[in-house]
Protein backbone atom coordinates (compact mmCIF):
# COMPACT_ATOMS: atom_id res chain seq x y z
CA UNK A 1 0.00 0.00 0.00
CA UNK A 2 1.43 3.32 -1.03
CA UNK A 3 1.40 6.41 1.11
CA UNK A 4 -1.78 8.50 0.78
CA UNK A 5 -4.11 5.63 0.08
CA UNK A 6 -6.80 4.88 2.64
CA UNK A 7 -6.94 1.30 3.88
CA UNK A 8 -9.86 -0.76 2.62
CA UNK A 9 -12.16 -1.92 5.42
CA UNK A 10 -12.89 -5.60 5.14
CA UNK A 11 -16.21 -6.45 6.80
CA UNK A 12 -15.72 -8.83 9.68
CA UNK A 13 -18.23 -11.67 9.83
CA UNK A 14 -19.88 -12.27 13.19
CA UNK A 15 -18.62 -15.31 15.14
CA UNK A 16 -21.79 -17.34 14.51
CA UNK A 17 -21.30 -16.81 10.77
CA UNK A 18 -17.80 -18.21 10.99
CA UNK A 19 -18.97 -21.19 13.03
CA UNK A 20 -21.92 -21.83 10.74
CA UNK A 21 -20.79 -20.73 7.31
CA UNK A 22 -23.91 -21.62 5.40
CA UNK A 23 -26.16 -19.24 3.60
CA UNK A 24 -29.70 -19.73 2.45
CA UNK A 25 -30.54 -19.17 -1.18
CA UNK A 26 -32.64 -16.18 -0.30
CA UNK A 27 -32.35 -14.77 3.16
CA UNK A 28 -35.41 -12.63 3.33
CA UNK A 29 -36.19 -10.11 5.96
CA UNK A 30 -39.70 -9.44 7.16
CA UNK A 31 -40.18 -5.73 7.38
CA UNK A 32 -42.06 -4.12 10.21
CA UNK A 33 -44.90 -3.27 7.87
CA UNK A 34 -45.16 -6.84 6.60
CA UNK A 35 -45.20 -8.13 10.16
CA UNK A 36 -47.98 -5.70 11.06
CA UNK A 37 -49.86 -6.73 7.93
CA UNK A 38 -49.75 -10.37 9.03
CA UNK A 39 -51.05 -9.34 12.42
CA UNK A 40 -53.89 -7.34 10.90
CA UNK A 41 -54.75 -10.32 8.69
CA UNK A 42 -54.85 -12.44 11.85
CA UNK A 43 -57.10 -9.88 13.51
CA UNK A 44 -59.38 -9.99 10.48
CA UNK A 45 -59.55 -13.77 10.68
CA UNK A 46 -60.51 -13.55 14.35
CA UNK A 47 -63.15 -10.93 13.56
CA UNK A 48 -64.67 -13.14 10.86
CA UNK A 49 -64.62 -16.10 13.26
CA UNK A 50 -66.36 -14.03 15.94
CA UNK A 51 -69.09 -12.94 13.52
CA UNK A 52 -69.48 -16.56 12.40
CA UNK A 53 -69.84 -17.80 15.97
CA UNK A 54 -72.41 -15.10 16.69
CA UNK A 55 -74.39 -16.04 13.58
CA UNK A 56 -74.17 -19.72 14.52
CA UNK A 57 -75.38 -18.95 18.04
CA UNK A 58 -78.30 -17.02 16.57
CA UNK A 59 -79.32 -19.51 13.91
CA UNK A 60 -78.83 -22.91 15.51
CA UNK A 61 -81.81 -24.74 16.84
CA UNK A 62 -81.50 -26.29 20.24
CA UNK A 63 -83.16 -29.63 20.74
CA UNK A 64 -85.45 -29.15 23.71
CA UNK A 65 -86.86 -32.62 23.31
CA UNK A 66 -90.06 -34.42 22.47
CA UNK A 67 -92.37 -35.90 25.11
CA UNK A 68 -91.03 -39.27 26.16
CA UNK A 69 -91.76 -41.80 28.90
CA UNK A 70 -88.91 -42.17 31.40
CA UNK A 71 -89.89 -44.77 34.01
CA UNK A 72 -92.76 -45.60 36.39
CA UNK A 73 -92.99 -43.38 39.46
CA UNK A 74 -93.20 -46.49 41.63
CA UNK A 75 -89.68 -47.46 40.57
CA UNK A 76 -88.14 -44.35 42.12
CA UNK A 77 -87.69 -44.19 45.88
CA UNK A 78 -87.91 -40.84 47.67
CA UNK A 79 -84.48 -39.20 47.70
CA UNK A 80 -83.12 -41.59 45.12
CA UNK A 81 -81.78 -40.20 41.85
CA UNK A 82 -82.32 -41.81 38.49
CA UNK A 83 -80.04 -41.18 35.55
CA UNK A 84 -81.40 -41.05 32.02
CA UNK A 85 -80.72 -39.39 28.66
CA UNK A 86 -82.82 -36.50 27.48
CA UNK A 87 -83.52 -34.99 24.98
CA UNK A 88 -80.85 -36.88 22.99
CA UNK A 89 -78.61 -39.83 23.71
CA UNK A 90 -75.70 -37.47 24.31
CA UNK A 91 -77.55 -35.40 26.91
CA UNK A 92 -77.22 -36.78 30.44
CA UNK A 93 -80.13 -35.97 32.70
CA UNK A 94 -80.96 -36.74 36.29
CA UNK A 95 -84.27 -37.21 37.99
CA UNK A 96 -84.98 -37.30 41.70
CA UNK A 97 -88.12 -37.93 43.71
CA UNK A 98 -88.15 -35.30 46.42
CA UNK A 99 -91.37 -36.50 48.07
CA UNK A 100 -94.21 -38.90 47.38
CA UNK A 101 -95.72 -36.58 44.81
CA UNK A 102 -92.85 -34.31 43.83
CA UNK A 103 -90.47 -35.38 41.08
CA UNK A 104 -87.96 -33.05 39.42
CA UNK A 105 -85.46 -33.57 36.63
CA UNK A 106 -82.58 -31.52 35.31
CA UNK A 107 -79.87 -31.68 32.75
CA UNK A 108 -76.90 -33.25 34.48
CA UNK A 109 -74.49 -30.78 32.88
CA UNK A 110 -73.32 -28.06 35.23
CA UNK A 111 -73.92 -24.64 33.69
CA UNK A 112 -70.41 -23.58 34.64
CA UNK A 113 -68.17 -25.84 32.56
CA UNK A 114 -70.31 -28.86 31.79
CA UNK A 115 -69.26 -31.32 34.51
CA UNK A 116 -71.96 -33.69 35.70
CA UNK A 117 -73.88 -32.76 38.83
CA UNK A 118 -74.97 -35.18 41.55
CA UNK A 119 -77.79 -35.10 44.02
CA UNK A 120 -76.90 -34.71 47.68
CA UNK A 121 -79.97 -35.83 49.65
CA UNK A 122 -78.64 -34.72 53.03
CA UNK A 123 -78.05 -31.19 51.76
CA UNK A 124 -81.10 -31.15 49.47
CA UNK A 125 -79.06 -29.79 46.59
CA UNK A 126 -77.37 -30.60 43.31
CA UNK A 127 -73.61 -30.58 43.64
CA UNK A 128 -70.95 -30.17 40.99
CA UNK A 129 -67.66 -31.63 42.30
CA UNK A 130 -65.47 -29.97 39.68
CA UNK A 131 -65.64 -26.43 41.06
CA UNK A 132 -67.94 -26.81 44.06
CA UNK A 133 -71.02 -25.43 42.37
CA UNK A 134 -74.31 -26.03 44.20
CA UNK A 135 -77.88 -25.79 42.94
CA UNK A 136 -81.19 -25.81 44.73
CA UNK A 137 -82.84 -29.23 44.53
CA UNK A 138 -86.36 -28.08 43.67
CA UNK A 139 -85.67 -25.31 41.15
CA UNK A 140 -82.08 -25.84 40.06
CA UNK A 141 -81.24 -22.25 41.00
CA UNK A 142 -77.64 -21.46 41.88
CA UNK A 143 -76.91 -21.61 45.60
CA UNK A 144 -73.16 -21.12 45.58
CA UNK A 145 -70.04 -21.61 43.49
CA UNK A 146 -68.96 -20.33 40.10
CA UNK A 147 -72.10 -21.13 38.04
CA UNK A 148 -74.23 -18.12 37.18
CA UNK A 149 -77.17 -19.84 35.51
CA UNK A 150 -79.59 -22.44 36.89
CA UNK A 151 -79.53 -26.04 35.76
CA UNK A 152 -81.50 -26.84 32.62
CA UNK A 153 -84.85 -27.94 33.97
CA UNK A 154 -86.81 -30.77 32.35
CA UNK A 155 -90.56 -30.52 32.59
CA UNK A 156 -92.09 -33.71 33.95
CA UNK A 157 -95.58 -35.09 34.13
CA UNK A 158 -96.79 -38.10 36.07
CA UNK A 159 -99.60 -39.60 34.01
CA UNK A 160 -102.56 -41.59 35.25
CA UNK A 161 -100.83 -44.89 34.57
CA UNK A 162 -98.07 -43.85 36.97
CA UNK A 163 -95.48 -43.31 34.26
CA UNK A 164 -93.17 -40.29 34.44
CA UNK A 165 -92.98 -38.40 31.16
CA UNK A 166 -90.38 -35.84 30.15
CA UNK A 167 -92.12 -33.08 28.20
CA UNK A 168 -89.23 -30.83 27.23
CA UNK A 169 -86.07 -29.20 28.48
CA UNK A 170 -85.47 -25.57 29.29
CA UNK A 171 -82.12 -24.20 28.05
CA UNK B 1 -34.57 13.49 17.98
CA UNK B 2 -33.95 13.01 14.29
CA UNK B 3 -36.90 12.49 11.99
CA UNK B 4 -35.87 8.96 11.01
CA UNK B 5 -35.43 8.00 14.65
CA UNK B 6 -38.85 9.39 15.51
CA UNK B 7 -40.44 7.56 12.58
CA UNK B 8 -38.78 4.31 13.64
CA UNK B 9 -40.05 4.65 17.18
CA UNK B 10 -43.53 5.57 15.97
CA UNK B 11 -43.73 2.53 13.74
CA UNK B 12 -42.52 0.33 16.61
CA UNK B 13 -45.27 1.74 18.80
CA UNK B 14 -47.84 1.12 16.09
CA UNK B 15 -46.72 -2.51 15.77
CA UNK B 16 -47.00 -2.84 19.54
CA UNK B 17 -50.56 -1.47 19.43
CA UNK B 18 -51.46 -3.95 16.71
CA UNK B 19 -49.99 -6.82 18.75
CA UNK B 20 -52.10 -5.78 21.73
CA UNK B 21 -55.22 -5.59 19.56
CA UNK B 22 -54.59 -9.07 18.17
CA UNK B 23 -54.04 -10.42 21.69
CA UNK B 24 -57.37 -8.89 22.66
CA UNK B 25 -58.94 -10.67 19.68
CA UNK B 26 -57.77 -14.01 21.11
CA UNK B 27 -59.54 -13.12 24.35
CA UNK B 28 -62.67 -12.17 22.42
CA UNK B 29 -62.80 -15.50 20.61
CA UNK B 30 -62.88 -17.29 23.98
CA UNK B 31 -65.74 -15.02 25.07
CA UNK B 32 -67.58 -15.81 21.83
CA UNK B 33 -67.18 -19.55 22.33
CA UNK B 34 -68.45 -19.25 25.88
CA UNK B 35 -71.43 -17.24 24.62
CA UNK B 36 -72.06 -20.02 22.11
CA UNK B 37 -71.94 -22.68 24.80
CA UNK B 38 -74.29 -20.78 27.07
CA UNK B 39 -76.51 -19.77 24.13
CA UNK B 40 -76.21 -16.08 24.96
CA UNK B 41 -76.90 -14.44 21.63
CA UNK B 42 -76.55 -10.86 22.86
CA UNK B 43 -73.08 -11.54 24.23
CA UNK B 44 -72.03 -13.30 21.04
CA UNK B 45 -73.09 -10.35 18.87
CA UNK B 46 -71.53 -7.81 21.22
CA UNK B 47 -68.27 -9.76 21.08
CA UNK B 48 -68.43 -9.86 17.29
CA UNK B 49 -69.02 -6.10 17.14
CA UNK B 50 -66.03 -5.37 19.38
CA UNK B 51 -63.91 -7.79 17.37
CA UNK B 52 -64.77 -6.11 14.07
CA UNK B 53 -64.07 -2.70 15.62
CA UNK B 54 -60.67 -3.89 16.81
CA UNK B 55 -59.89 -5.24 13.37
CA UNK B 56 -60.80 -1.88 11.85
CA UNK B 57 -58.58 -0.14 14.39
CA UNK B 58 -55.69 -2.46 13.61
CA UNK B 59 -56.15 -1.86 9.88
CA UNK B 60 -56.22 1.89 10.49
CA UNK B 61 -53.01 1.71 12.51
CA UNK B 62 -51.37 -0.07 9.60
CA UNK B 63 -51.77 3.09 7.52
CA UNK B 64 -49.53 5.01 9.92
CA UNK B 65 -46.64 2.66 9.37
CA UNK B 66 -44.01 3.98 7.00
CA UNK B 67 -43.58 1.77 3.94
Amino acid sequence: MTEGQTPIEVPVAPPWKRDFPYQALSEEEVTRREFARYLVLGAGTFAVANVGIAAWTQLRTINTGEPRAILPLADVAVGEPHLFRYPGDADPAILVRLSDTDVVAFSQKCTHLGCVVYYEPDQQRWHCPCHEGNFEAQTGAVISGPPTRPLGRIDLEVRTDGMIWALGRHT
Amino acid sequence: MRTSERARRTSSAVVLYVIILVAFQVFLITVAVEAFQTDTESLAWATAAVSVTLFAAAAAFLRYLRP
